[in-house]
């Protein structure tokens, strides 16, 4: 099966959006919802996701506390914030508007 | 406030960064584990399993790197890792380290050492109130004229003056002579400094008849108090008199040009010349009023100047008092030389710096093969340069830190010397300043040398450079080039050393090799001072004299005399004298000659030639013509066309009769004053004819086959074997001060 690697910035939107559908993930989780919801087509290095929460715990967007798995392992869990959803909605419409402009451009007779 | 919020952040990831550490760890590992299981879970082998879940993970180590770049410390980090790696190398290099720091240590060394002088000298402000009030009138005065300037003087809010005097001490194991300042009330109040124990004379004290108060110095209290709290309203013997004890002065006090060990009242200390105007004896120091300019008061000065030649005609005809800012007076020439010295010592600086990259350089090449795997692996240029640079600061770090420690034992080394005409001695110590001032050289030094090293080091392609045969290629080619480069201009800044070095040398080497005058070898000389309250007249002074040199005479090995003031010690009283036959001069107006008084053989003790005439012999002596003999340059200035044998000169202070004395013989030129001074005229009598009674010191000649170090001893026993209260003080062979004039 192939596997496409995410387009360069959405990283943050896709972590950013997964957060606000579900609440309170661990990486792993975060990794295993992106897969999942893009059908496998999205593929995650998934390492990359930890750097990126680093970053996103240092603007405030995220949040992060212990808690326990399933499996009662430690995990650290990850919440949106207020500014989070506010990243959210700016880099949705960022997503959306490169996204019209390219359509436009491969749709144009 | 969002940087500060920023950095609070930043240290708190500092300080809790293994904790970061830990938590990311784990979070990782949690990952791993659970991407595993679910392939096992899927029919993968453990083995696989693992190795698809580190594949979908990527690269543990670099992912950990950059979760810690997002929180800002990896320069931190690598400053970190590259000083142990930094220390490593240096502990596994000893010969080169200590080579490279030893270079520096001598020129951070160097420099910090004349730092902490100029720092002393010319940086810091002078210890008293206000300093820059403070200003000092370049002729001496006399405390009627100081009295009345001070006040007539609207520019000066207050004003005093010192005169040091050497006073005989007998409240210790031993007479010794202490400096007195002789001073008026105004004088430690305009330099205002507080007494660290007691108080200082008051106005009401310092008055004809005052009562006998002495104010110590710290050292005076130090030595002869034994630094006694309770010391304030102690008696003390001083010339021949008892003074109490009102205050002590703290350790940092010193009179700004002046060495004194205790002040008293002039009118304590020398009544006598306390009260003469025409005694210009005191050194004055004066504080302009707030808002006074320096000209306005030099302009005030001229008019009192003008009104006391006016009142005074006979005392004070010249006056031209000047003014200058004490600060000015003080550092005066030493600035410029202090100055050059830097320059000097930043050459050598320079020239350290340029080894030190070169040696840096060197190494960089040897080591080419590691940085070049370096990079093969990864490391950014950036990153090598910051590692080579680590590692120059680090070892320029260590020199100056060696350098400092140079550079407290050359300061003391200079300080040793006591310079005489570095006023400011007690200034110097090391200081905060004087620390920065070496950490920033040292860092500097190894910032900015050893950025070329490290630059060159990190140039060169990796390909080529891996590449056994291109290991001669752009970057060691391009370290040639910067050699050459330090190396030429090493050369260059060792020339313009060594040039100045050759200059001083050949100064040095021609003052050397000047002819004092005398035979400076195995001259022992030490100054008595008679007290005049028990020699009071010149008959017993002449019996003390004659008996003391008897017995030193009869000592075996040894041929004593004595002199008023020996040459090079910095003494010499001048008169003014009439020539016999020669048309008259105004009164005022006559020439001044260096005045001598000796006895008992002292031109052969100094080995000082006869030119001309004879020598003195024990019956030129009281109640017998007056006779008198001079040096060479008094022929060549006064009788230049005629025999000054037998020609008859008197001082001009006399009134008639005249006493005249005739001249009996010349002598060879002494450089009295220094060596790299002109030789004054000077004039030679015998202490019995001499009816100066205060000319009651001497100081001994004594030349012997070899210098025993029990001469001293000796020759003091015999002192005090005559009278058991005479202060000996100066203690020194001809050679000692012969090398004082040279330095």
């Amino acid at each position: 099966m192939h596997r496409d690697e995410i387009p360069a910035g959405t990283l943050y939107l896709l972590i950013l959006k997964t957060l606000a559908r579900s609440g309170e993930l661990h990486g792993y989780e975060i990794a295993n919802s992106i897969q999942r919801i893009s059908e496998d087509v999205l593929q995650v290095e998934e390492g990359s996701l930890y750097p990126a929460l680093q970053r996103m715990l240092i603007k405030r967007w995220v949040t992060a506390k212990w808690g326990t798995t399933a499996g009662n392992r430690r995990a650290r869990y990850y919440q949106l914030t207020a500014a989070g959803r506010k990243q959210l909605a700016v880099e949705m419409s960022q997503f959306e508007r490169v996204i019209g402009a390219v359509t436009r451009v491969i749709e144009a007779v | 406030m969002n940087w500060l919020r920023e950095i609070a952040r930043r240290l708190g990831m500092l300080v809790h960064r293994r904790q970061f550490d830990a938590d990311l760890e784990e979070e990782m590992q949690l990952h791993l584990e659970l991407r595993q299981q679910e392939h096992l879970e899927s029919g993968m082998t453990a083995d696989s399993a693992r190795a698809a879940a580190r594949r979908q993970f990527g690269n543990v180590t670099s992912l950990r790197e950059k979760s810690h770049v997002a929180w800002g410390w990896e320069w931190f980090e690598n400053l970190l890792q590259d000083m142990s790696y930094g220390l490593r190398m240096l502990r596994k290099n000893p010969g080169f380290t200590s080579v490279a720091v030893l270079t520096l240590a001598l020129g951070i060394g160097a420099n910090t050492a004349i730092f902490s002088v100029i720092n002393g000298v010319l940086l810091n402000p002078l210890p008293y109130k206000n300093p820059q009030q403070l200003v000092v009138m370049r002729e001496n005065d006399s405390l009627p004229n100081v009295m009345d300037i001070q006040r007539q003087a609207r520019a000066f809010s207050e004003g005093g003056g010192i005169n040091v005097q050497r006073m005989d001490y007998t409240g210790g194991t031993e007479p010794v002579q202490v400096r007195t300042g002789l001073v008026d009330a105004g004088f430690l109040e305009t330099l205002g400094v507080q007494p660290m124990l007691g108080r200082i004379i008051s106005l009401v004290e310092d008055t004809k008849g005052g009562p006998r108060l002495a104010v110590a110095s710290y050292s005076f209290w130090q030595n002869f108090l034994g630094s006694d709290p309770h010391a304030v309203g102690k008696a003390i013997p001083l010339g021949g008199n008892t003074y109490t004890v009102i205050g002590v002065m703290p350790a940092s006090f010193a009179p700004p040009a002046e060495h004194a060990d205790l002040f008293v009242s002039i009118w304590a200390g020398d009544p006598g010349a306390a009260a003469q105007r025409d005694v210009h004896f005191m050194h004055t120091y004066w504080r302009l009023q707030i808002g006074v300019a320096l000209a306005q008061a030099q302009a005030e000065m001229a008019a009192i100047d003008h009104r006391l030649a006016e009142q005074y005609p006979a005392e004070e005809k010249e006056r031209k008092t000047q003014l200058v800012p004490l600060q000015e007076w003080l550092i005066g020439d030493v600035r410029s030389a202090l100055l050059v010295l830097f320059g000097a010592v930043g050459l050598v600086l320079l020239i350290a710096c340029a080894n030190f990259a070169s040696l840096l350089m060197a190494r960089e090449v040897a080591r080419h093969q590691e940085l070049v795997i370096r990079s093969a692996l990864g490391a950014g240029r950036g990153r090598l340069i910051r590692k080579t640079l680590t590692e120059s600061a680090l070892l320029s770090v260590l020199g100056g830190a060696a350098g400092l420690l140079l550079a407290q034992w050359g300061t003391r080394m200079l300080l040793a010397l006591r310079p005489e005409n570095l006023a400011r001695l007690s200034g110097i110590h090391m200081d905060t300043r004087v620390l920065l001032f070496a950490l920033l050289i040292s860092v500097l030094t190894g910032v900015v040398f050893g950025m070329a090293p490290a630059w060159v080091a990190a140039r060169g392609g990796v390909a080529e450079a891996l590449n056994e045969n291109g290991r001669r290629t752009t970057a060691s080619a391009m370290g040639h080039r910067v050699r050459k480069i330090l190396v030429t201009s090493e050369l260059a800044l060792a020339l313009v050393l060594l040039v100045g070095a050759g200059l001083l040398i050949k100064g040095f080497s021609r003052l050397r090799s000047t002819n004092p005058g005398f035979n400076p070898a195995n001259v022992m000389t030490m100054y008595l001072q008679l007290p005049p309250t028990r020699y009071r007249e010149i008959p017993k002074q002449t019996q003390f004299r004659r008996e003391l040199l008897a017995r030193l005479n009869s000592l075996p090995g040894l041929q004593a005399a004595m002199v008023t003031d020996i040459p090079l010690g910095g003494n010499y009283v001048g008169h003014a004298f009439v020539i016999d036959g020669r048309p008259p001069v105004a009164v005022g107006g006559e020439p001044d000659v260096q005045t001598l008084s000796v006895m008992g053989d002292y031109f052969r003790v100094m080995q000082i030639p006869l030119r001309a005439g004879r020598d003195f012999t024990s019956l030129d002596r009281e109640n017998q013509p007056l006779v008198a003999i001079v040096n060479e340059q008094m022929v060549r200035q006064f009788f230049p066309h005629e025999n000054p044998i037998g020609a008859r000169i008197h001082w001009a202070r006399e009134t008639e009769p005249f006493q005249w004395m005739t001249l009996i013989g010349v002598v060879g030129d002494v450089k009295h004053s220094g060596l790299d001074q002109p030789v004054d005229p000077a004039v030679y009598t015998t202490f019995p004819q001499s009816d100066e009674i205060w000319r009651s010191f001497m100081t001994l000649a004594i030349r012997t086959r070899d210098m025993s170090p029990g001469l001293v001893e000796e020759a003091k026993k015999q002192v005090w074997s005559l009278d058991s209260r005479i202060p000996v003080s100066d203690v020194n062979t001809m050679d000692q001060l012969m090398a004082v004039s040279l330095a």
